[in-house]
């Protein structure tokens, strides 16, 4: 079964992220490492990325013509992607281990739990 | 340069939308054509649909460090439906397929024109966060 763990933040948040002395923020790059590298060692890791700045980010939508309208204005309580990570493990608790992992080396920050659409995997 | 565009269209509670059966599969169609496209052009990574927001779960550690899980999320909230990641010489490009993306037909074929989220993903942390 793949989840797919999700890390939210505000813009605000990511701030005061930045602010962080730069020996905590190398402690917990450090434990995500080691967190990566588990999962590496026990066959469940798929992937990770990290996004970049919320400031970058834009919405699209399709006009009429199908042409690309973006704009680069969120409201401020909005969560943005942080980074997520792919697991392929045998039930959602184990999936729920590692978001509990994955929270405890960053602030005991929320993580969504996802699973992947199996269904839609199967029809492509 | 890789994008992320997320479809963050489904909202708290919900489940398999109630489109007639015809609909959902000309959206269904829409989505494996796109992607087909995509990967023909050498610009998909991946491309995910996720289980619907009434299977999501919050997970915090608690302070003994083992999960937390909660299912109740703000009304507001708006949930991750699917992703895909592309690999393109440019932001323009990336608008372009997100364009596409949000112009899938919804009820009656009409385009959704949804709003489709445009980020660049990373290759790593920055150097001096390492």
């Amino acid at each position: 079964m793949k989840y797919i763990l999700l890390m939210s933040g505000t813009k605000a948040g990511v701030e005061g992220y930045h602010a962080w002395p730069k020996q905590d923020i190398e402690a917990h790059m450090a434990v995500l490492h080691s967190i990566n590298q588990d999962l590496t060692d026990s066959g469940e890791f798929v992937a990770t990325q990290g996004l970049a700045e919320p400031k970058e980010a834009k919405v699209v939508r399709g006009e009429k013509n199908g042409l690309p309208v973006t704009d680069g204005i969120f409201p401020e309580s909005k969560e943005f992607l942080l980074g997520y990570w792919i697991v392929e493990v045998p039930n959602a608790e184990r999936a729920y281990a590692i978001a509990g992992r994955i929270s405890a080396a960053s602030v005991n920050m929320p993580i969504e739990v996802r699973q992947f659409a199996t269904h839609e995997a199967k029809s492509r | 340069m890789k994008y992320i565009l997320m479809m963050n269209t489904m909202k708290a509670g919900h489940g398999v939308p109630s489109w007639p059966k015809k609909d959902l599969q000309a959206h269904i169609a829409f989505m494996i054509g796109l992607n087909k496209e995509l990967h023909e052009r050498g610009e998909l990574v991946s491309a995910e649909g996720l289980s619907f927001p009434d299977q999501a779960k919050l997970v915090h550690a608690g302070k003994d460090g083992r999960p937390v899980t909660d299912g109740v999320f703000p009304e507001s909230k708006e949930f991750l439906a699917g992703f895909w990641i592309i690999d393109v010489d440019n932001p323009q490009r990336a608008y372009e397929i997100a364009a596409k993306a949000s112009a899938a037909p919804g009820p009656g074929g009409v385009p959704l024109n949804m709003p489709i989220e445009v980020r660049q993903v990373m290759s790593g942390p920055p150097p001096d966060m390492l």
